[in-house]
């Protein structure tokens, strides 16, 4: 691991449709396809998410995080990809890849938290960083902005 | 030695790098391989018994099959494709006829970017792996129609909007690998029945060979146009491009197949024309309009060989006491098809094309000729178009017209508008002081639309500004007047002289005097005067009564 360490940080709008059974069933397959596809690229970080917005760190190397932002950029699921941050970094802030829901609503925030466990979030790792609080912001607005309530 | 047979299957089932399965007939996974774990996310072939397969499909994979359940227990052969993400490559798996156990056995297919059939090298473009324009006149020579009329071929032209600036800022290899992200990213947009081609440079091509037209081809350019405008990182950047996109479709304006990709051009040209990111469809009016400014082109370029040019002069005049100053010389292209044309409609080309240069050359040295004809020193005001600025050699032209002719320095002034300025700030400063030092005026002409900004007046040698005429003919107003009146006031101060044009009637011209501006030019004084007729109007003035 020689390659030098990239830390990427965007916000999209989900444009997940359908019915909550739709968003779980999309949810669980982006879980399913990262982790499979993350650890092969050496790619660690986080996804954070609810009804309106997807927010996500990713770190590794240049080529391979151009590589899953490529990915990204093409999917359906997501749209105005805002980059908050693309920058060379010393160290991962995070052991492996995770996913946690993030929003107000308690009823979808017992229904994901399993997700959280699922992926090992541990959101302990972003606390106090300041763009964590940022994306946390843009979560809870793009919620309330959403039409569906979870 | 049937065992035995079983057992080699079996033995290369479990290396084989496709993936092997077996159901029941309710869709349950009696055994599979390996590969078949791996590619549907099953931790082992242990953990595969007993896995109802259409569930644990359908909560990990697209499908067009909307119900899997029943294509895994139908006992007829079946082809799936499934796939991870809505555009990436899909699995292809094959089921088995059968009544109670099927076997399953799914590939990974990736579609040849090229016909197989075709050299790859002579078709393929190098740098992305598309098509190249061979590719693409080949597909198109040898489409055939499979459907009804709306059923037809498009061709989406894509050109990238900044690609050059990422070219010049982070390099030649940056913009290559942007072409590559460029080009997957128009790949997932397009459909499997699709050919993708770069032609050159930032130039690209779907040929969109079966979808209900015109809806389809636009759909798919839309996409482009969104995928484009989304950022890419780039050599440790984040990099923001853009695409503007030209649709012609056979049937849909486009009659003959050989026009397609002319029209797709045309399209693209309009789409550019109109902004950046922008989808346009083509249609027979862009290709009458394409012609219309060509043939215009084509004479344009040979009026100065024809002598198809001449130029009028409009008197300047003093406010004070109505002596004539001098004039300004105006061009008039009188074609014998055309008749006369408006410098409105030519001169933008003319700056299009570069003919301005020519042009301005021209009507410079013919300004200084003829005005050396003239009985008395009156000076003479020649329009110089921003795009002769961004000419080295302009201060050489002015100079060499002045020697060529005669003509004193004092009496020539060049009259330009701010666009000269915007253009290169420091080489127009630059030039405008060499050709002041000749002791040839220099005149801000349209004072008062655009910017106007004061710098511009400051650290450029204006001997003169020329009010518009809009604010002139707006005099009546008391907002016009009261404009007019600052920047006459402003020309004082700053020791510069002040000029209105299209004064046209005896009240303009008595409150822009009252006010204290010092020269005026417009229909009231004359019209602009044909050579010919120059003499005759310096006589008859010099002779009237005062």
């Amino acid at each position: 691991m020689n390659e030098p360490l990239f830390r990427l940080i965007y916000i999209s709008r989900n444009e997940i449709s359908g019915d909550e059974a739709t968003l779980n069933r999309e949810i669980d397959q982006i879980l399913a396809s990262s982790r499979v596809k993350n650890p092969i690229e050496n790619i660690t970080g986080a996804l954070m998410f609810n009804a309106g917005c997807f927010a996500q760190v990713l770190e590794g190397s240049h080529n391979e995080i151009q590589n899953t932002f490529e990915r990204i950029q093409c999917d359906p699921r997501h749209s105005h990809v805002v980059v908050l941050a693309f920058e060379p970094t010393s160290e991962r802030s995070f052991s492996n890849w995770s996913m946690a829901y993030f929003g107000t609503n308690s009823n979808a925030a017992a229904k994901f938290g399993d997700i959280a466990n699922k992926a090992g979030f541990d959101p302990s790792l972003l606390e106090g960083d300041r763009i964590f609080d940022l994306l946390k912001e843009h979560l809870i607005e793009a919620e309330s902005a959403s039409h569906r309530k979870l | 030695m049937p065992n035995e047979l079983t057992q080699i299957i079996g033995n290369c089932a479990q290396v084989s790098s496709l993936g092997f399965a077996v159901i029941n007939e309710s869709g349950v996974l009696v055994c599979a391989n390996p590969s078949f774990c791996e590619m549907f996310f099953i931790t082992s072939p242990e953990a595969a018994a007993g896995c109802a397969l259409a569930e644990h499909v359908s909560s990990r994979f697209y499908s067009i099959n909307a119900d899997l359940s029943k294509a895994f227990t139908c006992p007829a052969p079946d082809i799936i494709e499934l796939r991870l993400e809505r555009s990436s490559e899909p699995l292809t798996m094959h089921i088995a006829a059968g009544n109670d156990l099927r076997m399953l056995t799914v590939n990974r297919v990736s579609k040849p970017l090229v016909d197989k059939k075709l050299p790859n090298n002579a078709y393929q473009d190098p740098l992305t792996g598309l098509g190249n324009r061979m590719l693409l006149n080949d597909q198109i020579a040898n489409w055939q129609p499979s459907g009804p009329e709306s059923l037809s071929l498009a061709v989406i032209m894509i050109d990238l909007d900044r690609f050059k600036k990422i070219n010049d800022t982070l390099g030649h290899g940056a913009g290559d690998t942007l072409l590559k992200l460029v080009a997957k990213r128009i790949l997932s947009a397009t459909r499997d029945n699709d050919t993708v081609i770069r032609m050159e440079g930032d130039e690209f091509v779907v040929l969109h060979t079966i979808g209900f037209q015109p809806i389809g081809a636009i759909s798919v350019a839309k996409r482009i146009v969104e995928l484009m405008s989304r950022s890419f990182l780039i050599e440790g950047q984040q990099t923001n491009i853009g695409a503007s996109v030209g649709i012609a479709a056979l049937n849909h304006g486009t009659d003959n197949i050989a026009d397609l990709l002319k029209h797709a051009d045309l399209a693209l040209y309009a789409a550019k024309a109109a902004g950046r990111g922008i989808v346009k469809f083509f249609e027979p009016a862009l290709a009458q309009r394409a012609m219309d400014r060509r043939n215009l082109e084509i004479d344009l370029s040979r009026a100065l060989g024809l002598k198809e040019f001449v130029l009028m002069y409009q008197p300047q005049v003093n406010m004070a006491d109505g002596t004539l100053q001098g004039f300004e010389a105006l061009i008039r292209w009188h074609n014998p098809k055309r008749g006369l044309v408006s410098p409105a409609d030519f001169i933008p080309l003319a700056e299009q094309t570069g003919e301005i240069n020519a042009i301005g050359e021209w009507t410079l040295r013919t300004a200084c000729k003829e005005a050396m004809s003239w009985d008395g020193n009156f000076s003479v005001a020649v329009n110089v178009s921003p795009i002769q600025f961004e000419n080295e050699s302009i201060v050489d032209i002015v100079r060499n017209a002045l020697i060529a002719t005669g003509l004193a320095p004092e009496r020539l002034e060049l009259e330009i508008t701010e666009g000269v300025m915007m253009k290169d700030y420091e080489t127009a400063q630059k030039h405008l002081w060499a050709i002041k030092k000749m002791g040839v005026g220099i005149a801000m002409d349209d004072f008062g639309t655009g910017y106007s900004s004061l710098s511009y007046l400051n650290s450029f040698p204006f001997s003169k500004i020329k009010i518009d005429q809009s604010f002139v003919r707006g005099e009546s107003s008391p907002k016009s007047r009261a404009l007019v009146q600052a920047i006459i006031s402003l020309g004082a101060s700053l020791k510069m002289t002040i000029i209105a044009e299209g004064v046209e009637t005896k009240e303009q011209f008595d409150e822009l005097a009252a006010g204290g501006c010092q020269s005026a030019q417009g229909y009231l004084i004359s019209r602009p005067i044909a050579t010919p007729a120059i003499a005759g109007f310096i006589s008859d003035l010099k002779n009237k009564p005062r």
